[in-house]
């Protein structure tokens, strides 16, 4: 075995590996949109607001993850203070949202 | 969006209000629609600058530039199609102003440029057509041009820093590769763009202009969206309208078949933004007129702009920046080469260092030469606009304006005269132009 396939494949294993974690935070923040966006109701009257909150929301969670992901695969560490912002961001979007109910 | 309009004129705009009022999350789908199509012109137009400023135009990318300005203009064409379908008094009235500037290209391409954005010439055929194109032709051209961009991208790759890989330091000259990490930054960039949109959208939500009526079209101002608010500036200007409409669209025209063969008008090797000062200064002076020219174009609706105000206007905006990018090379590549020389002398290899450091003139002669361009150069500039701006007044039929025709060709002649002379002069004083050039102009590589 040469040192190129044993890095190739040491290559897929860590994309494989990313690739599990990145679907299943994926799956978590489908499950829990589809959960409130349902219970909020959002098709009546001032929905489209609350909606579009929480798609935001969705959107910001989505680039999160995969913040976390490309520092982790680049630099091996996540900085904190573009999490602890976007954590922020989230929160100011769902209570927002939840305020337009 | 497509489930409930229809391209007729009886019922483009009922259909539209219909998804406004009556569809779920139909006002948040158009005002979404709407940011979107302005971001993608702005971000095309900011992509288009970037590539002008880091030089990716240059060979082996030539063709990626020209097909990239070939989907810049599909993304305008997207653009004006788009802006009819409502068929409110504010589109129909901008259009027709649009359709009526086709008309004044020179024959066949009015005849046929209009043949195909309006058809028969009734206001459905119109319609249809623009719809067609909307919906259909564009994105198809767009997806065609961008599957050809993408296939040069991946035989060509993605330009090299301006400086060279070479005068990168040994830790960042690693390759990054497309996936993960390129694609994970992608997914972020988007996921935040699109939460921007939303957000947008939710504070500025669209509200829709009245629906157009003949009736109502006279007493309206016909102006068209943002983004063509420049063109529209230019045709404004005294000298252009009516009869010197051709010579407006003509200068128009120039600017794009410029933007479009620059990979062909820029032949120097270096891509390095220190070596370009011309063009980087030529593309600073581009955008800072189409900035100008839209918001003035915003603030002047439906109003003549005299001949005066646009020399006055647009030639300050140049000569500024002109200014404004002389000072800043002499700055920054200046205060850099200072700080290389610094470096390189505490045993720090610098690749600025080791390039020669022009020898500088004495400052008070350096000050003295930097002036004497900077009034020629705007003397330069005021007498070839007032030239043209008399020579279209006596094509346009005034004879009266002979005598200062004449007096502006003599000022110009004098002023290229004066600055003969004066390269003369500083020829004498140390066997080289260039040289003395430089003094005020670090920025130049020999």
């Amino acid at each position: 075995m040469t040192a190129r396939q044993t890095s190739s494949e040491g290559n897929v294993v860590v994309i494989e590996r990313m690739a599990v974690r990145i679907v299943s935070l994926l799956l978590i923040v489908a499950a829990v949109s589809v959960f409130v966006l349902w219970s909020a109701n959002a098709v009546g009257s001032g929905g489209e607001t609350t909606f579009a909150l929480f798609l935001a929301v969705d959107l910001v969670a989505v680039a999160m993850i995969s913040y976390v992901e490309r520092s982790v695969s680049e630099q091996g560490n996540i900085g904190r203070a573009p999490l602890i912002a976007g954590c922020c961001f989230v929160l100011v979007l769902v209570i927002a949202g939840i305020y337009l109910l | 969006m497509l489930l409930y309009y229809v391209p007729s004129p009886t019922q483009a705009y009922a259909t539209t209000q219909y998804i406004f009022q009556n569809v779920s999350y139909g006002t948040f789908l158009e005002t979404v629609h709407l940011y979107t199509a302005y971001a993608m012109i702005m971000l095309a137009f900011m992509h288009m600058m970037r590539g002008y400023f880091v030089s990716v135009h240059k060979k082996p990318r030539e063709l990626m530039w020209v097909v990239g300005m070939v989907m810049g203009f599909v993304t305008l064409g997207f653009g004006f199609t788009g802006y009819l379908l409502p068929w409110t008094i504010v589109s129909k009235s901008a259009t027709d102003v649009g359709i009526g500037m086709i008309g004044a290209l020179p024959q066949p391409i009015a005849s046929s440029l209009t043949f195909l954005v309006v058809g028969s010439g009734t206001d459905a055929g119109e319609l249809l057509r623009f719809y067609d194109l909307h919906v259909f032709i564009l994105p198809a051209v767009l997806l065609v041009l961008l599957v050809v961009k993408m296939y040069m991208l991946e035989s060509h790759g993605v330009s090299e820093p301006t400086t060279g890989v070479e005068s990168l330091p040994a830790k960042k000259r690693k390759l990054i590769p497309i996936f993960p990490d390129v694609s994970f930054y992608l997914v972020e960039l988007a996921a935040l763009f699109g939460a921007a949109i939303i957000l947008i959208s939710v504070i500025f939500p669209l509200s829709l202009p009245q629906e157009y009526s003949a009736a109502l079209a006279g007493q309206s101002v016909a102006q068209p969206d943002w983004y063509f608010l420049w063109i529209y500036q230019i045709l404004k200007i005294s000298a252009f309208e009516e009869a010197g409409l051709p010579v407006a669209l003509a200068v128009v025209t120039l600017i794009f078949i410029a933007l479009v063969l620059l990979p062909f008008i820029d032949r120097g090797k270096t891509r390095n933004i220190r070596d370009r000062m011309v063009y980087v200064t030529l593309g600073g002076i581009f955008v800072a007129e189409v900035a100008v020219l839209a918001v003035w174009g915003f603030l002047t609706p439906g109003r003549a702009i005299p001949d005066e105000a646009a020399l006055l206007v647009l030639g300050g905006t140049a000569l500024v920046v002109t200014l404004g990018s002389v000072v800043a090379y002499k700055a920054v590549f200046g205060g850099l080469r200072a700080f290389a020389k610094g470096r390189g002398s505490q045993g720090v290899p610098s690749a600025a260092a080791s390039s020669s450091a022009p020898e500088l003139a004495p400052k008070s002669a350096a000050m003295w030469t930097s002036c004497t361009f900077v009034v020629l150069l705007a003397a330069g500039a005021f007498f070839i606009g007032e030239s043209i701006n008399q020579m279209v007044s006596l094509v346009l039929g005034g004879t009266a304006v002979l005598p200062f025709l004449m007096l502006s060709l003599v000022c110009l002649s004098l002023t290229v005269l004066g600055t003969l002379y004066f390269l003369y002069r500083l020829d004498l004083g140390s066997g080289s132009i260039r040289r003395r050039v430089r003094a005020f102009e670090i920025g130049w590589k020999e």
